[in-house]
Formats: structure tokens, sequence, C-alpha cells
């Protein structure tokens, strides 16, 4: 083969840079799509759907705040309904206090149906579907979320 | 008589110190310019440096300190690692048995502790001198950004630091740093994810963040570091004055080769560095750098040493997810930006710290105006410094607010 290479084919040079963009291009994809390897595919974490325990476990007209699951469960008149204790500013766990709820880390406050009153917090705290087992369980769905009028009859 | 086993043994040994040090101690000002050259470690320093960057007064030795502060923290931390177990609990315990159980491993520790600290003070310090005596104008216009590059690593090397030791301070500052990640544009929440490694604080974002703070950080901060250090031997130490010196106005420009040590000739300099470029106005490294960076050395050392024999560094209860500690503070560096952060999440948490950065890359490329180097709060650049200089008050006093003036629920308090 000469410098110039065929009449009318590629030269040495240009067949040579094609070469090395294609393995660039190729390690450049490879690299890129290994970034998904950042990405876990199995969370460890706790299951978003759970049962919380029987209706009557509940006091009529109570709030029972489930520390692990970061969940406020309340029995009011009219039924059951979850709000979460994580604050939407920047997940703190907000308290029960004042009328409705408070976060220690930022100062927001919100009111008992946890809409914001004051303070840094973007949004409402988050209210969960619950639903009944079919042994008569109260289930929490994380991954439902439902406005302030929900509320489950048990 | 003949060699005695003795002579033998000496010229064996001198031959073998050779081999590890050619030329011996160097007895006069070349020797030890050349030593300077030849060695792997001292010739990170030119063989001569201007009077001018040599005063004290002038750079404060801080980017010195940095360094040392890196290779303390370095060194520390190789320690701590081999009684250090990357996984909830059983952190939270490698740190009790540093602290009761290992050998001096409180005051290493502590030390690592204090070093983190004393290393983002001293960079951000550095960082304002090199403003305020315009030391990033051309050439130097790259380093600079290399440095604000340096920033950002050292922040993100504590930040990821700070969830090792796994108690209450470590988990709720990471709670609220990563979700200020969150409010970042479109990819807020995937860089949380990525960042936690799920959607809570767990074993996995603690691997991720031992990973990042022990191997990924170190390194980067390794290459950055050498860059930056390589970059101000080619441009010369710290701008001197433009100003030309009397001496080089009356008998002309010395180039470095026509004098008696040519070595310099080996180092080409660009020509526009803005270093000393009169001969006389320089003096050799050894002693006169040299000396003052071993005592430099020396006296961070005994400082650090003193340092974490009097102070325990902080640790709380282990992580409970479940309770909230009340106020939950970032680390201090941050609670500047948790000031803010308590008016706007989103101004706070994305959108000033992001312009900063912006601002701090693009302010060499944008005044290129070649006035008032090397000289600190020179009179020509009274613009730009008094935009900087209210832009650091602004961020201390937010920082002195958010560290002494918030208490619970991060309403206004007295720290007295």
């Amino acid at each position: 083969m000469t410098e110039k290479g065929e009449p009318g084919g590629p030269s040495r040079r240009e067949f040579f840079l094609a070469g090395c963009a294609a393995v660039g291009a190729a390690t450049a994809g490879f690299g890129v799509s290994t970034l998904r390897y950042l990405v876990p595919t199995v969370l460890y974490e706790p299951p978003a759907r759970f049962t919380v325990g029987a209706p009557g476990d509940f006091p009529p007209g109570s709030v029972t705040f489930l520390e692990d699951r970061r969940l406020f469960v309340f029995n009011g008149a009219d039924g059951f309904f979850a709000i979460s204790s994580i604050c939407t500013h920047l997940g703190c766990n907000v308290k029960r206090g004042g009328a409705g709820f408070e976060c220690p880390c930022h100062g927001s406050r919100f009111d008992e149906n946890g809409r914001v009153v004051h303070g840094p917090a973007p949004a409402a705290l988050a209210w969960y579907a619950l639903s009944l087992s079919p042994r008569g369980e109260v289930i929490v769905d994380l991954d439902r979320r439902v406005g302030p009028d929900f509320r489950l009859k048990a | 008589m003949g060699e005695t086993a003795k002579d033998r043994a000496g010229r064996w040994l001198a031959a073998a110190g050779r081999s590890l040090w050619r030329i011996g101690w160097p007895r006069t000002d070349k020797d030890r310019a050349a030593v300077m050259i030849s060695s792997l470690f001292l010739h990170l320093h030119p063989a001569r440096v201007s009077r001018h960057s040599l005063r004290a007064s002038y750079t404060l030795g801080l980017g010195l300190v940095s360094l040392i502060l890196f290779g303390v923290l370095t060194v520390t931390g190789l320690a701590l690692m081999l009684y250090y177990f990357p996984y909830p609990a059983e952190a939270y315990r490698s740190m009790k048995d540093l602290q009761f159980v290992v050998t001096f491993g409180v005051v290493l520790r502590n030390m690592h502790r204090w070093s983190a600290h004393a290393m983002v003070f001293v960079v951000f310090l550095h960082m304002c001198r090199v403003f305020w005596t315009g030391s990033y104008k051309p050439p130097r216009e790259f380093n600079w950004v290399v440095g604000v590059g340096l920033l950002l690593v050292t922040l993100a090397l504590s930040f990821t630091g700070y969830l090792l030791p796994w108690d209450q301070l470590a988990f709720w500052a990471i709670t609220v740093g990563t979700n200020i990640a969150a409010y970042a544009p479109l990819v807020g929440d995937r860089l949380k994810f990525l960042l936690l490694a799920g959607h809570v604080i767990g074993p996995m974002t603690l691997l991720r963040f031992y990973v990042l703070h022990c191997v990924f950080l170190p390194l980067a901060a390794a290459l950055l570091v050498s860059f930056h250090v390589w970059r101000v031997r080619k441009d010369g130490l710290s701008g001197a004055p433009e100003v030309p010196s009397v001496v080089e106005e009356t008998a002309g420009t010395f180039p470095a080769s026509s004098k008696t040590y040519g070595l310099m000739a080996l180092t080409r300099r660009p020509s526009a560095s803005v270093e000393a470029r009169d001969p006389r106005d320089e003096v050799f490294a050894w002693p006169h750098l040299l000396y003052v960076e071993v005592l430099v050395f020396l006296g961070v050392v005994i400082l650090l040493h003193v340092a974490s024999l009097l102070f325990m560094a902080p640790l709380e209860e282990m992580a409970d997810p479940t309770r909230t500690p009340n106020p939950a503070k970032a680390p201090w560096y941050f609670l500047g930006l948790q000031e803010l952060v308590h008016y706007s999440a989103f101004v706070g948490g994305v959108l000033v710290p992001t312009l900063v950065v912006v601002a701090l890359v693009a302010l060499p490329y944008v005044d290129r105006r070649p006035h008032g180097v090397g000289r600190w709060f020179a009179p020509e650049r009274r613009l730009a410094n008094t935009v900087f200089t209210v832009l650091v008050v602004v961020a201390t006093l937010l920082t002195i607010v958010g560290t002494f003036f918030r208490g619970p629920n991060w309403a206004w308090t007295w720290p007295w």
C-alpha cells in the first residue's frame, strides 16, 4: 500500500482517522451506557405498601405517629387518613405543634391538614391512600398520593 | 599497606549513598540550585524566586498551608481507614472504638476533623488573597479556574466525610444537603437518587459516600493540586508588581541564561510572565523559600497536634431516621447556604451557589485588565475589590447568623 492508497480509494491517513473515530465513538458509547451502572437496580428499602395494624388499634379521635414509617395516622370522626411527617422543604421530620405541624430544621409550619402556613416549604405534606386488607388491616400505599378530603371508613 | 577493610566499607557506603543522593550535601548556591532542579520533590520549586513573592505579608502562605493540610488529611485519613467499617451501625461503632479503644485513635480522628475544617477555611482565605492581590490576571486565568475546582472538591470531600461517622449530626446534615440537591431543575430528583443510591439514606448511601470520600475525590484533588502547583511553578510564584524595577530600566533586561547560574535557562517562562525579570531581584529558593516552608509545615503540624489534644471532635448519638434533632444544622461552611435555604430552597440551594460558581469561573476571562496585579487592594481595582469584598462579607454574615443566631425551628436566638 502506498502513502496515497489505491487511486480513488481512501488515503492511508483517512483510513486511520476513520478507524480511530469509529473506535473512539464505540468507547464513548460504551462509557456513556455504563453510566447506568451508577443507578441501583435493586433497592434494599422498606416496601412502599405495608399494613399498619387493625383499625381497632387506633382509638377514635387519635393521632398515631409511626416513627419508622415517618407517618401520622389519624382516626378522625369521619374516617382514617394518613399524613407524611417528611417536610417537603428538605426532608426533616415535622412534629405536631401549634394547630398543625412544625419543622425543626428551617421553621416551616403546616395547618392540621398539612397545608403550608408559613416558612420555606414549597408544598403541603403528603397524604397517602389507605385501604383495608382482606384480613381487615389498614394498608398504607406510599406510591398513591391523595388529597386532603380522603377518608377511609373502617 | 593496601586498602583496609574499613576503607573498602567506607567506599562501598559512599557509593551506595551516591545512588540515592547524587550530589552530596550541597554547600554552594550553585549546587543547591542544581539539587532543586534534579530532585523529584524539590523541583516543584524554581531555583530562584522573586523577593516580592517571598514576603510573608504578601501571600500569607495560604496556598502552602492548604497543601500541608491536604497532606495531613491524607495521612490521618489512611490511618483512620484501618479501623472504619462503611456499614451503618458498624460505622458508628468504629467511631466509638476510635474514640475509646484504639491507641491514639481519638487524636487521629480529632486531627482529621480539625484539619478538614481548617482546610475549608484556609482554601477560602487563599481564594480571597488571590482575588485581593489580582493574582488571577493573565497568564494565571486558567489556574484560578483550577483553584475554583479545588475549592469545590474540598467542599465535596468535607460533605462526603460528614456522613461517615453515622451519628445524628451526620445523618441530618446529609439529609438536608441531598434534599437541597433535589431542588436542581430537571435533574434534581435523579441527582438525589444517584447520590443516595435510593430514596432514603441507607447502607448504599454510606458506601457511596465512603468510596467518593476515600478514593474518587482524593484522586481528583491530587490531580488538580498537581496541576495547580505546576502552573504556579511555570507562571512564577504569585504576581509581582508589573512596574519595571529601576535596575531593569537603566541597565536593560538580563536574560536568565546569561547569568552565572545557567541552570535557570532550563525553564523557559512565557514572555507574559509578570514575575520579577530582574535577576538581582531574585533570591535562591534554597534556603530562602525552603526554610520558610519547613517552618510553616512545623507550625501547622504543631498547631494541629495541640488542637487535637485539647478539643474533641463531636460525636452525637447514632443516626436515627425517626428523630430529627432541633435545630438540624448542616456543616458550618454550609450554614450560610442553609440560612438562605430557610427563605427559599431553590434560591439558596441552587440559584445562588450556581451563580457564584459561574461568576468565579468566568471572572478571569471577564476582568482582563492587567492592572493592579501583585498588590493588596490596588486602587486600580477598586470596583472589583469592592464587589468581591461585599460578597465575602455577606457570605460571612450569613454563615455567622446560621451558626450562632439560629436556634430550635430555625428561629432567632442569641448565642449567649
